[in-house]
């Protein structure tokens, strides 16, 4: 690493003075009105980022948690992304992963705040056009997915969670949120077994029958007669493909 | 196959204006401009909106995030991924701010650069960086700025004309800028521009912005663009030309008609720019 230069000395200190405004002083020669619209500025930007993808879990934080949060983000957390879209995920990594945070927050605070993201997440999303027949047999042949999708497992019951309602206890909850071909965001919930068979398409991208994905799931469930779940995987798959979920199969 | 030059006067593409976009562009708009920072990567609808539109008109790209003049090490991955993207949209120019937004971390707002002599080198270093992996010269614009870091070595004109000279490297004036800063440091506007290297100008951007209550100017470009911003305007078209032209505007938007006429407004002066040239030719002649 090089030395740090002179001109750098002042980048680091007013840097320094903006995340923390109360315990680190200005840079010499700097006015407290001038220093102060930078910290405003900064900090008011980062703050907007975060409110176009987080205002379920800003308003059940309130207006005294959720500006005290957003400051020890600012001040704490070091965010390396150059893309405004992605600061989100710094912001949702840094809350999974901070030890201690002086705001104190329900238990189901950050799986809310991953699934308000995930939405932004899906919506923006970056993926090859997927080629597929949309008629095709999904029992003998392979289902194809929506280019993008999320299956998530939670341990609280996010997408109930509102302001007039919020969990007393966790409680399991599959979620698949994809983007349809209408490039819209759609969210079914999912039960445990329909999240498994949907989890083995996709880390199967296309190559495993839906035949083979059910009796795989009836063997995992230990079923005596795999066979006689075929039916019910035909119709959920069926139903996943109205609700926009699977294509079509693989062609 | 439309081209991929750019001419005339410009819009920011902002998200928010895509629906009204879509319904008729303004005459007026040659060109449209956008920050990789908000687009490189993207699908979905998003995606599907800017090709409809890079299909149809030329853009530029202006940089929010290379952070030129950080301490950090230069974000090669962006500027892959911006050239990429530039290719993939047929893009031909690329500009960033002369300042830095980042230390360790980013801080997503664009900071002024201690006016020194190791800052000028530093900066110029990473400027022909970028070109190199970009595979062309880059503008480098002139930043709003709320204060001036103590022990500067050389005035901001000459500070932007060591890198632009030091990198070879071409200057994108923001015109909005300098007025801006005129009224926070207290100097002469003119003076300023004519100090800057005009002969590199590529670009041109104009904006409005917000005064506070104490009178401090604020580079929102959130609001119409005022009468000393286009008499400056017009003064850098009579230095180096009717350089292609962008209005900026980021939020607190208007309906289009009435970006429609500013952009309109960019395109009069520059049209009574070229008529006088003709003419004082002709006078010569």
């Amino acid at each position: 690493m090089n030395a740090q230069l002179p001109f750098q000395d002042f980048q680091f200190a007013l840097a320094s003075h903006l995340r923390h405004p109360h315990r680190v002083p200005r840079p010499v020669g700097i006015s407290a009105r001038r220093t102060a619209i930078y910290r405003g500025l900064v900090r008011n930007n980062l703050e907007g980022f975060l409110l176009a993808c987080f205002p379920i879990t800003h308003r059940l934080l309130g207006a005294r948690r959720w500006p005290r949060l957003v400051d020890v983000f600012f001040r704490e957390a070091r965010c390396h992304t150059p893309y405004f879209r992605e600061i989100p995920r710094e912001f949702l990594h840094w809350l999974l992963e901070s030890p201690s945070l002086p705001v104190t927050f329900p238990a189901w605070l950050p799986e809310l705040a991953h699934y308000e993201w995930v939405e932004l997440a899906v919506d923006v999303m970056d993926a090859p056009a997927p080629v597929y027949n949309p008629t095709g047999n999904l029992l003998d042949e392979q289902p194809v997915l929506a280019a993008v999708a999320m299956n998530l497992a939670y341990v609280w019951p996010v997408h109930r969670i509102s302001l007039k309602w919020r969990p007393r206890k966790p409680s399991a909850t599959h979620l698949l949120v994809f983007r349809d071909v209408h490039e819209v965001v759609q969210f079914i919930a999912l039960n445990p077994v329909s999240a498994r068979l949907v989890a083995l398409l996709q880390a199967a991208e296309g190559e495993l029958s839906g035949r083979d994905a059910c009796l795989q799931v009836a063997q995992e469930l230990q079923h005596p007669e795999p066979e006689l779940l075929l039916p019910h995987g035909a119709h959920l798959l069926e139903q996943l493909r109205t609700a926009g979920a699977i294509l079509g199969s693989k062609k | 196959m439309k081209s991929t030059a750019i001419s005339g006067a410009g819009l920011g593409f902002r998200r928010e204006l895509i629906p009204e976009l879509k319904a008729g562009v303004p005459r007026s708009v040659s060109f449209f401009e956008l920050a990789p920072e908000n687009w490189a990567g993207m699908g979905g609808s998003s995606a599907y909106d800017l090709r409809a539109f890079t299909e149809r008109y030329p853009f530029v790209c202006h940089g929010l995030s290379l952070d030129l003049g950080g301490p950090s090490a230069l974000d090669e991955s962006l500027l892959q991924r911006t050239r990429s993207f530039m290719q993939q949209h047929g893009i031909t120019l690329y500009t960033e701010h002369l300042s830095w937004c980042a230390d360790d971390g980013h801080l997503y707002d664009l900071l002024p650069i201690p006016l020194t002599a190791d800052a000028v080198h530093w900066v110029a270093a990473r400027i022909r960086r970028a070109q190199d992996i970009l595979g062309m010269q880059i503008g480098i614009e002139n930043a709003s700025t709320y204060l001036i870091p103590l022990g500067a070595e050389m005035t901001e004109p000459e500070f932007i004309r060591a890198v632009v000279d030091e990198a070879d490297c071409l200057l994108h004036l923001d015109v909005n800028n300098i007025v801006v800063n005129s009224l926070n440091h207290d100097f002469n506007a003119s003076g300023f521009l004519r100090a800057l290297p005009l002969d590199r100008t590529c670009y041109i951007h104009v904006a409005g912005h917000y005064v506070e209550p104490d009178g401090l100017v604020i580079d929102t470009h959130g609001a119409d663009v005022i009468d000393p911003v286009w008499q400056l305007l017009k003064e850098a078209y009579a230095l180096c030309g009717a350089v292609p032209t962008c209005l900026e505007r980021d939020f607190n938007f208007p309906e289009l008609g009435v970006l429609g006429q500013e952009v309109e407004q960019i395109a009069t002066l520059q049209a009574d720019y070229a008529m006088h040239k003709n003419i004082s030719q002709r006078a010569v002649a």
